[in-house]
């Protein structure tokens, strides 16, 4: 027991035995902490070359996830679930994969395509039909919750004329970056007595430049991760912010101790460290956040 | 507590400039990354930016209070390399 507290002060506080720093502070320490940023950084991405994984991309968004959360507000807002659909499903994921192949984001294709237009190509009939985008987020949550920031995402979640929802999530390059695109295609089945199409269409936006196309092969259809995979990525995230965590609060620990002490020392000011890694800590939340439309 | 409040204030009121240059570069660096979210290369373009930023302050800053020794650069380059690491396995992993 009193080892382990020798270690934690030595680690945490300045006194004469650590040279009034701190220990997790001192250079030797600070610079295995780049060695572990940089083991984190390349080493898993070597690791998962050679086991065949691509690492390219780092998302924790499921279907199942996405489905559960779009239905969690639907009932929060007292409106009926709405009932997986395959062919939805294959609309959004066609939906997907020609922004991939033709180098947009947009709901409607360089080429004139529309939404509607995958969805009846998959075979669905439609009598109300309407579709979200989001890309680059990190979690499920973070696109609905973004989709249900936005007043023209959150009328298509929960508008009471959608029976049924497909979800595609697919990997690949757009514009030169890798990214990762969800696709929510939300439809309500065309009955054979009612002949009248009526596409709920989002908000429209003017198809962007085309850029030449690029392989197909780019294409990675994100829910074949592996769960061995989908750890890696999480332990990266959660290592990421354990470590700064607590460089947050050896730094605390640091100058304060420092300063009951009134110790004077040759260091980097421990104010600036802290206001940076503050910032760094909202950046990470920022960054888990992607773009809608 | 009071100790560290009294820090607080003697080095904001010692330094007022350097810290409000360095606030007013943390708050335009999460401005950027809010405008640019889902641009992953713009994102690590802004990092990168924020990171040398944050270097450079330090060097600076310590001219300034005259207390700059290789020592103290080296510990804001590893502080700031550390963390551009690991925020580049979330932006492009």
């Amino acid at each position: 027991m009193n080892s382990l507290k020798n270690i934690l002060q030595n680690l945490f506080i300045p006194h004469e035995g650590n040279n009034y720093r701190a220990k997790s502070l001192q250079l030797d320490f600070l610079t295995y902490y780049l060695i572990f940023a940089l083991f984190l950084t390349f080493g898993f991405k070597i690791v998962g070359n050679k086991s065949g994984e691509v690492l390219g991309y780092a998302t924790d968004i499921t279907i199942d996830k996405l489905y559960q959360l779009t239905n969690g507000v639907r009932q929060q807002n007292q409106l009926p679930t709405l009932t997986f659909n395959g062919q939805l499903a294959t609309a959004a994921q066609k939906k997907a994969s020609d922004m991939f192949a033709k180098n947009y984001w947009s709901h409607y294709g360089p080429d004139g395509t529309t939404p509607w237009d995958f969805i009846l190509s998959s075979g669905y009939q439609y009598e109300f039909a309407g579709e979200n985008l989001a890309k680059n987020f990190l979690f499920s949550q973070g696109v609905i919750d973004a989709w249900m920031a936005s007043s023209s995402h959150k009328e298509n979640i929960l508008r009471k004329d959608y029976t049924e929802v497909g979800f595609a999530i697919v990997n690949g390059v757009l514009n030169g970056e890798e990214t990762t695109l969800v696709v929510e295609m939300f439809g309500r089945p065309l009955l054979a007595s009612e002949p009248e199409i009526r596409p709920i269409a989002v908000k429209a936006e003017s198809p962007s430049e085309t850029k030449p196309a690029i392989s197909e092969k780019s294409v990675i259809i994100a829910q074949n991760s592996t769960p061995q995979y989908n750890k890696i990525r999480q332990f990266s995230f959660n290592s990421s912010f354990v470590f700064l965590t607590f460089l947050l609060l050896a730094f605390v620990m640091d100058l304060y101790f420092a300063n009951r002490l009134h110790v004077v020392r040759i260091n980097g000011k421990n104010l600036a460290h802290l206001i940076f890694i503050g910032f760094i800590f909202v950046g990470i939340f920022l960054l888990t956040k992607g773009a809608i439309l | 507590m009071k100790h560290l409040m009294i820090y607080i204030k003697k080095e904001f009121g010692k330094s007022i400039f350097d810290y409000l240059l360095l606030i007013t570069a943390g708050v335009l660096f999460l401005i950027s990354l809010n405008i640019f979210k889902g641009e992953r290369l713009l994102e690590f373009v802004i990092l990168f930016i924020f990171i040398s930023f944050y270097i450079l302050w330090g060097i600076y800053h310590h001219i300034i209070d005259d207390s700059l020794h290789l020592k103290v650069v080296v510990e804001y380059m590893l502080i700031a390399f550390t963390v551009m690491f690991l925020l580049k396995i979330i932006i492009l992993p």
